[in-house]
């Protein structure tokens, strides 16, 4: 057994940072003075705002979840956190979730509001103490629900760190970067403040790009075309840093003879409401997705690859906009798969030859339905696919999961309890890995580039599309 | 048998049980106050099927990693529980069934069972003494649950052959406990056996819709449309 | 303030690896930041091309241009800024200009 020091708790002990809320604030953006986003008030009574919000918001549910754990600590070695940092209990599961589960004993719950001490039932008392909550639910914990799926009881600890997430982010306790990317998201549409401009521009931009690959002019990338069979939503990094998944999703589109476009407006697929915990930006996010596609009369939504995405557009979306669903929700990977199954694209498994192996995204397989649907791609558009061990539902999350990524403070953390990611990366001996997810893509090259692995991420877009076999010249196309 | 122990395995036990069925009444009530959203996506799998392999998870170890990677926790806590219900079982049949122990084979039975339970729970409060995650997470509700629990089973072991001529202490003593846990469970942790048809349901519906359980059932969805398992509107569901 | 020691010199990076202090960026700066961050032992005129494009554009703006604006001003097609900077172009080639991380999830 390892030593047994006292380490200290790997929680991040980072300051409550205010400078681009007090910017935001300045500049009167139009989301923070319509209180849709809010910021923190130094001299506000966040404490009893905290404890109002907690007792308003509860759902059945979460309730349960709070009140089901037996203390027993099975969740403790399903978190990468914990497998890292063995003599750390504060990385567990249960102790983080125990930060809120407490709160609400001591003032909700029913033996925790008369004997606190009894249950270990506690109080936020101040603004640090918010503050502290703000850094073990957005910084020690990815929210991946390994410990869900690993509790005997049913505790989904996943989801009680967003919600408390979505509490603290009502008081504007956050990380900049939280505060940042909601801001760029409820300003612009998405979450990386791109330009209507630079979004139609890059289009034609990677359009061009396609024609002169295939040497085609009829390619399009459609923009508000009505009446399609697809509503393609793609995710905001694909506009500012690698546009590459767009020209290979027209250019497989192109090919398998697809009915789509993109709107002008709604195209982002992404939602910073998923990790900061805010319905509201969620519900509006999503929405302007859903009513996108009921604008052009789509037939069906097809969402990019990104796995928070594909969780907030396909599933949690219309709960929070209260929108019932209408038309086809799915992932990219999932049209691929009917071109494959009708036969509307032929792919040569050998341009894929060497090793690739898949890694499932937390918000696709375990708070989603699709495990078999990328495997049965790949095996046909690889030569040499190999499973990770565990994988599916069991795989352990990319460490850059919940929006860690944009939240620099915690990324020493992050770094060094993926270091059970890259054991299970460096054993399967594989030259790719593929993800459906472009966090995972970026979390994975941290990973990569930080335990100096000879790996290199790709995604299922890319594979099909080098594997992609064109009709000959002159024929269909 | 004394007048105290006639009252204490009967009427006592019978105003406690009565005193937790009303508490739980309450209880499930302040549960069913607080809100369940409705769904209102195409499903991708069964919502059904998803609550019912929830519910079975306690009885399925090899389908949790947790369960899998160390089958000696979870013997311990079957034999724990068996204990529970041999024990429970025994708070009904002492006062109202005694014939059956008068059958030594039976008594032999309960009493290997309590015992076991006995030693799981001491190896239980070993662990939660011990492990550095548990000491810093347990109150003293998980402790004094525990350490009772484990009295609870020494003198179940010791009740059973319900031999009042020879002592009338290890009943006393056995239904005393059982009194109090009646008072004290709904207060207490012990309580998660209420909370856990909940947590299961709630998790196993939302996971169910998803096709994200059973895993491994469900088929690939279809190279058509995607919403072939989608319900009706109007579904209560 | 984390830092990366190489060839005897000490920059001071950001826990992103990003420059500590974008304004303390000179070309030597930029040749260190990518051979350590980026692997590449030299760079080439077509990466100095890269380099200096997001080097004024950010000193002009204070953003980090949108990848379409790199390939056009340096005539590179995203792939071959990919083969430049294996990190990609926010990750690699902002980087080694002295650039600030950009925000969101990247």
């Amino acid at each position: 057994m390892k030593s047994r020091r006292s380490g200290s708790s790997g929680v991040v002990r980072s300051p409550l940072e205010t400078g681009s809320q007090s910017q935001a604030k300045r500049d009167a953006l139009p989301s923070v003075a319509g209180g849709r986003l809010q910021t923190y008030d130094p001299a506000g009574d966040n404490v009893r705002r905290f404890l109002e919000l907690l007792a308003g918001r509860l759902t059945r549910p979460l309730t349960v979840s709070l009140t089901a754990c037996v203390h027993c600590g099975l969740c403790a070695e399903s978190c990468h956190y914990f497998l890292a940092r063995p003599d750390d209990p504060t990385m567990t599961p249960v102790w983080k979730a125990d930060q809120i589960r407490k709160v609400f004993k001591r003032h909700i719950d029913w033996t925790g509001r008369i004997l606190p001490w009894w249950v270990k039932a506690g109080s936020v008392h101040d603004d640090e103490d918010l503050n502290r909550l703000k850094n073990i639910v957005f910084g020690s914990c990815s929210a991946c629900r390994r410990c869900t799926y690993n509790c005997p009881m049913g505790v989904d600890t996943g989801l009680l760190v967003r919600f408390t997430r979505g509490l603290l982010t009502e008081l504007g306790v956050v990380p900049e970067g939280v505060f940042n990317v909601s801001r760029d998201q409820w300003e612009t549409g998405n979450q990386m403040a791109v330009s209507e401009q630079d979004y139609l521009e890059t289009l034609e931009w990677m359009r061009d790009e396609v024609r002169a690959e295939l040497g085609d002019d009829k390619v399009d990338i459609p923009i508000d075309r009505p009446d399609c069979d697809i509503l393609y939503t793609i995710n905001p990094r694909e506009i500012k840093f690698d546009p590459r998944p767009i020209a290979q999703a027209a250019k497989i589109f192109h090919v398998a003879g697809e009915s789509w476009t993109l709107p002008r407006w709604g195209w982002d697929q992404t939602n910073f409401g998923l990790f900061s915990g805010d319905d509201r930006l969620g519900a509006w996010v999503a929405r302007n997705v859903y009513e996108a596609a009921e604008r052009l009369r789509a037939k069906r939504i097809v969402i990019s690859e990104c796995g928070h995405g594909y969780r907030s557009t396909r599933w949690e979306g219309y709960t929070w906009a209260g929108f019932d669903q209408r038309v086809p929700t799915e992932s990219v990977v999932v049209t691929l798969k009917r071109h494959l199954d009708q036969g509307r694209i032929s792919v040569d498994p050998s341009r894929n030859a060497e090793g690739v192996t898949f890694h499932d995204s937390c918000n696709i397989a375990r708070s989603g339905d699709l495990v078999e649907e990328p495997r049965d791609v790949l095996r046909r558009v690889c030569s040499d696919f190999r499973e990770m061990t565990p994988n599916r539902r069991e795989n352990y999350c990319c460490t850059g999961g919940g929006g860690l990524l944009s939240m620099a403070e915690y990324r020493p953390l992050r770094l060094e309890v993926a270091k059970i990611k890259a054991e299970q990366l460096r054993a399967t001996g594989a030259k790719y890995v593929c993800t459906m997810c472009h966090n995972c893509i970026d979390g994975l090259n941290d990973v990569i580039k930080h335990y100096k692995l000879p790996m290199k991420v790709v995604q299922v877009l890319e594979l099909v599309s080098k594997a992609l076999v064109l009709p000959e010249k002159g024929g269909r196309g | 048998m004394s007048d105290m122990l006639r009252l204490i395995e009967n009427e006592v036990q019978l105003a406690a049980l009565a005193f937790l069925g009303l508490v739980y009444i309450v209880r499930l009530i302040w549960i069913f106050r607080f809100a369940s959203r409705k769904e209102r996506t195409f499903a991708a799998g069964s919502q059904g099927a998803g609550i019912r392999r929830s519910l079975a998870n306690i009885a399925m170890p090899w389908a949790m990693e947790s369960t899998r990677k160390d089958p000696w926790l979870y013997a311990q806590f079957v034999v724990f529980h068996l204990g529970v219900a041999a024990a429970i079982a025994a708070t009904f049949i002492i006062p109202y069934a005694p014939h059956v122990f008068e059958i030594r084979a039976v008594v032999l039975l309960f009493q290997a069972v309590i015992g076991a339970a006995f030693l799981a729970g001491v190896l239980r409060l070993v662990r939660r003494l011990v492990n550095p995650v548990l000491r810093l997470i347990s109150s003293a509700d998980d402790y004094v649950s525990l350490v009772l629990m484990i009295l609870f089973f020494a003198a179940g072991f010791l009740a059973v052959p319900n031999d009042i001529d020879r002592a009338e202490w290890p009943l006393i003593a056995f239904f005393g406990l059982t009194a109090f846990f009646l008072v004290y469970v709904p207060f207490s942790k012990i309580s998660h056996y209420l909370y856990y048809p909940f947590t299961r349901f709630y998790l196993g519906r939302t996971l169910g819709h998803r096709g994200a359980i059973p895993q491994g059932t469900r088929p690939m969805s279809p190279g058509k449309d995607n919403e072939r398992t989608s319900r009706p509107k109007g579904d209560p569901r | 303030m984390p830092f990366i020691e190489i060839e005897g010199r000490r920059i001071e990076i950001n826990e992103e690896g990003f420059l500590a202090r974008p304004e303390e960026w000179t070309e030597e700066t930029a040749r260190l930041l990518a051979k350590a961050e980026e692997g590449l032992d030299d760079l080439t005129e077509s990466h100095w091309a890269v380099v200096k494009f997001i080097r004024d554009y950010y000193l002009e703006k204070n953003l980090a241009p949108m990848v379409r604006k790199m390939c056009q001003a340096t005539g590179f097609t995203l792939t071959q800024i990919y083969d430049l900077f294996p990190s990609g172009p926010a990750k690699g080639a902002c980087k080694v200009a002295g650039l600030p991380k950009p925000d969101g999830c990247v």
